[in-house]
């Protein structure tokens, strides 16, 4: 909704309705998935608890499993157990269609059943359609939807958006056919690609602790950084995942996506506004500044590895290879390390070190910035012996905040100095949770903001800075390494970095 | 709201308190605590505001108080209550107590600090308090003025040290010449400064209820035609909402009915060309719940329902907090409630 409507309506002036989802209907593909279910429905249920979905909204889930309207509204009460007497009434209001995706019929049944819905709620022809489904029928998905012209607003007022899942491809010539089928159908306006990390208070939050204050921006150059760590931690395995996990490991499941939207928001340039174009434009300036690996430097600058079994968190737990689905062979890799080079004014010289990982001692995620040392300490070395460069610390999760790691004087006679740390926790804002990442992402794909999306030149640039690395690794250059369960990683990820003269931090 | 959450209540882990005390020796007892408590992390302090209860009963008083620790972790504040009590002894008589809340995001837990103290203020100072507010403001921070009782002569030179007032218009009296009196009132004290009002707070989610009603294009054409308005509830709710549906669809004072009752409930009659509408929120106890209903004579219909919203004061005070700014709607809100009053 924008300001207009508020114009129109003069009950909704001075509430924030710009947060709130116009009246529509939400089309879920794989209705019948473990996403619809376990995370889907529940996000929606908070959002109507949250009082911020209308009144007119219904839900139409399409899937092949045979299921009546009334067997998929008990699907979704049953997957959210507790829920608010909101729920319900949505639940009323929402039906099933069974079909597969190739078929025309299933999409004429759909262009009807939207009509109904209009015409009983009021739903006025907006739609947003979530592809909670595999990714071999995205592109299928968006060609039947055109061909019913269900991918083009019927009213002026009206929107049609279509939210996308990753993976965005399997590499970088895959995601550009299907970017190149899903623009055959929708305009790019159209299309919102979830990352769910970008879903993230916190991640938002490098945002907002960049540019919303005038004190660390000065800092953040090559003049007084001296190198920045990137860790995406996990301390859980593959899990229940592992045949999915076996065709994508770390490197295109974490640092295509996740790791490259994290660096992009700490590398890029303050954006001349905060829409949501100005946003995504200055991300991808800063992507595309990130130097392109080179296949044969590749076993210079990345290591991958494996986790054998070991103890997590006070339990033993089994090597990859012995995971579920998982091939005993296996040449898929759980960790990546990777020293990265950008080539802007701003980060020339600066090392960007990436790691991420499964199974290591700790899940969290953060970037630290390291900065120089002090040109010159005017005490003597013993004196200085507990002093280190500063730090700052965007710790994004778990514990979300900032740390600043400076020297103080010990307290006594003798001048000696030391660390301290000055450490901020983001209190949740006020009395409610702070929304999930679901939550806020499909409401912003409802209410039409992009900002948190990721948009074609972004998977773009991301699977371009990877693939390099990919290329070297399937033709066997760097040797996949082994590290035990509940570590910090493979000793040869140490050894890239100290080749450098510096350290992994033990966050 | 289930989605509350409930962190462990803070607990007091240092205390002092003087009777017939300089300002400056409360200052240094309040740095005192502090030291005291470094042992415990409280040596850096996480502030957003410098939040001063005024007047009120004691029970009004306290349950501000409880109010303002509730959201300590999330919220902190250094918390100040004054009693004025011009006709007692001259003197100034403190208590100063250091609070530890717990902030947790389910697997990390940090301890958040924050000041509470209690002033009575004997004698003629009573008369003067921006002098004893002004040296326990924090700096840089916001200070905002809490009256839990009537609202504060807008004229008061407290007021000038504020940043912005919170009032509770909830409370409102039966006799309406009265209401209408601190209506006007409050009307004449946001002309100087931002003036938030808790009741008003507590009543946004039915605001937003019955104005989402109206979002789909059907029932939007239907403002067009609003022919009669009745708001039920006590008299404080009942007044301000009246006023917001007065003054928002610029009605006619007789086209808006208001009738007491223990809950809000608005409905609203409209036609416009061939359309006809009822629109209604209204509270179901048995299911917890405020529904609100739009069935138009075209066949459209929607509805939805809500937990029922938790009116608290704790509740209240949060979103207010997060809110300290003038509201132009309720400002015409008001006015328009104090002539539905007269
Ligand atoms: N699950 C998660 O936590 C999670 C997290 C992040 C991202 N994702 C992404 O979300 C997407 C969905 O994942 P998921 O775990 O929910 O998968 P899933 O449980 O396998 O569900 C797939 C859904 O798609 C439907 N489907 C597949 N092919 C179809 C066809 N040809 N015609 C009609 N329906 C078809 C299935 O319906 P039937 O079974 O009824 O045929 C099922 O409802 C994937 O892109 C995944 O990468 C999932």
């Amino acid at each position: 909704m924008t300001t207009e409507a508020a114009f129109d309506n003069p009950l909704a002036e001075g509430l924030d309705t710009v947060r709130r989802a116009p009246p529509g209907v939400l089309v879920v593909f794989g209705a019948s998935g473990d996403l619809t279910h376990r995370k889907l429905l529940p996000a929606l249920e908070r959002l109507s608890r949250r009082r911020l979905l209308p009144a007119a909204f219904a839900v139409i889930g399409i899937a092949r499993t045979e299921m009546s309207d009334d067997a998929f509204r008990d699907v979704m009460v049953e997957a959210v157990p507790g829920a608010g007497p909101g729920w319900a009434e949505i639940v009323k209001n929402s039906s099933y269609i069974t079909g597969d995706y190739a078929h025309p019929g299933t999409f004429s049944a759909l262009a009807q059943r939207l009509g109904q819905v209009d015409e009983a709620l009021g739903t006025g022809g907006t739609r947003t359609y979530y592809l909670a489904t595999v990714p071999d029928v995205f592109a299928e998905v968006a060609r039947m939807l055109g061909q019913v012209k269900l991918n083009r607003p019927a009213h002026p007022g009206a929107t049609v958006r279509l939210v996308i899942e990753k993976p965005f491809g399997h590499d970088r010539a895959t995601a550009r056919q299907l970017d190149a089928a899903l623009h055959e159908v929708f305009d790019e306006e159209q299309i919102y690609r979830i990352d769910h990390y970008l879903g993230k208070e916190t991640v938002q939050n490098v945002l907002a602790l960049r540019f919303a204050n005038a004190i660390f921006e000065p800092l953040w150059t090559r003049n007084y950084i001296d190198h920045v760590q990137v860790t995406v931690a996990e301390s859980l395995g593959v899990e229940k995942r592992g045949s999915f996990y076996e065709k994508a490991g770390a490197l295109r499941d974490i640092v295509q996506n996740h790791v490259m939207q994290v660096l992009s928001l700490t590398l890029m340039e303050p954006a001349s506004s905060i829409d949501s174009e100005r946003i995504r434009d200055e991300k991808v300036k800063a992507l595309r500044s990130v130097v392109v690996p080179q296949v044969p430097e590749v076993a210079n600058i990345a290591v991958r590895a494996q986790y054998d079994s070991g103890w997590v968190e006070g339990v033993s737990v089994p090597g990859y290879r012995q995971e579920d689905g998982v091939d005993p062979h296996s040449q898929t890799e759980t960790y990546v390390a990777l020293k990265l080079a950008v080539d802007n004014w701003r980060w020339a010289g600066v090392p960007i070190y990436v790691r991420t990982g499964k199974r290591l001692q700790k899940r969290l995620t953060e970037v630290a910035l390291q900065f120089k040392e002090v040109p010159h300490l005017a005490f003597p070395k013993a004196a200085a012996e507990g002093l280190h460069p500063n730090a700052l610390v965007l710790r994004i999760q778990p514990d979300e905040g900032v740390t600043l790691r400076f020297g103080a004087k010990v307290p006594g006679q003798a001048f000696r100095v030391r660390d301290v740390l000055m450490d901020f926790s983001y209190g949740t804002a006020f009395l409610e949770d702070p929304p999930d990442a679901y939550e806020r992402l499909l409401l912003d794909a409802m209410v039409g903001d992009p900002t948190l999306f990721i948009r074609t030149d972004e998977v773009d640039t991301a699977w371009q800075i990877v693939e390099p690395v990919i290329e070297a690794w399937s033709a066997g250059a760097a040797p996949l390494a082994g590290y035990a369960a509940g570590s910090w990683g493979p000793r040869q990820a140490d050894t890239l970095i100290q080749r450098d003269g510096r350290q992994w931090r033990t966050p | 709201m289930a989605d509350t959450l409930s962190p462990p209540g803070p607990v007091a882990v240092q205390r002092w308190q003087k009777t017939g005390a300089h300002l400056g020796e409360v200052l240094d007892a309040l740095s005192n605590l502090r030291r005291q408590g470094a042992g415990q992390g409280a040596g850096t302090r996480t502030a957003v505001m410098t939040l001063v209860v005024v007047g009120g009963t004691d029970a009004e008083a306290d349950s501000c108080l409880s109010s303002v620790r509730a959201l300590g972790s999330h919220h902190p504040c250094r918390a100040l209550m004054v009693r004025p009590e011009p006709d007692s002894t001259p003197a100034i008589d403190a208590e100063a107590c250091l609070w530890q809340a717990r902030t947790s995001d389910g697997t990390d837990e940090h301890p958040v600090f924050f000041e509470e103290l209690h002033l009575r203020v004997g004698g003629q100072a009573a008369s003067h308090l921006a002098s004893i507010v002004g040296p326990f403001a924090l700096a840089d921070m916001p200070l905002v003025l809490w009256f839990p009782g009537p609202p504060p002569d807008p004229a008061d030179p407290l007021l000038q040290v504020a940043t912005a007032v919170l009032v509770d218009t909830r409370f409102a009296s039966s006799d309406v010449a009265e209401v209408a009196h601190v209506y006007r009132t409050l009307l004449e004290l946001a002309n100087r400064q931002p003036v938030v009002d808790l009741s008003w707070a507590r009543l946004q989610p039915w605001r937003e209820l019955l104005a989402g009603l109206f979002e789909p294009e059907p029932a939007r054409e239907l403002l067009r035609g609003v022919r009669s308005v009745a708001v039920k509830g006590k008299p404080g709710p009942r007044h301000l909402l009246g006023g917001w549906l007065l003054a928002q669809l610029d009605l006619r004072t007789r086209e808006v009915t208001l009738q007491d009752a223990r809950h809000v409930e608005i409905s609203l009659h409209a036609a416009y060309g061939e359309e006809e509408g009822t629109f209604v929120v209204s509270r179901d106890d048995t299911a917890r719940a405020v529904w609100a209903r739009a069935t138009l004579s075209c066949g459209v219909a929607h509805s939805q329902a809500l937990p029922l919203p938790d009116d608290s004061l704790t509740t209240a005070l949060s979103a207010a907090m997060g809110n300290l700014r003038a509201d132009r709607v309720w400002e015409r809100a008001l006015a328009a409630a104090a002539t539905l009053a007269s």
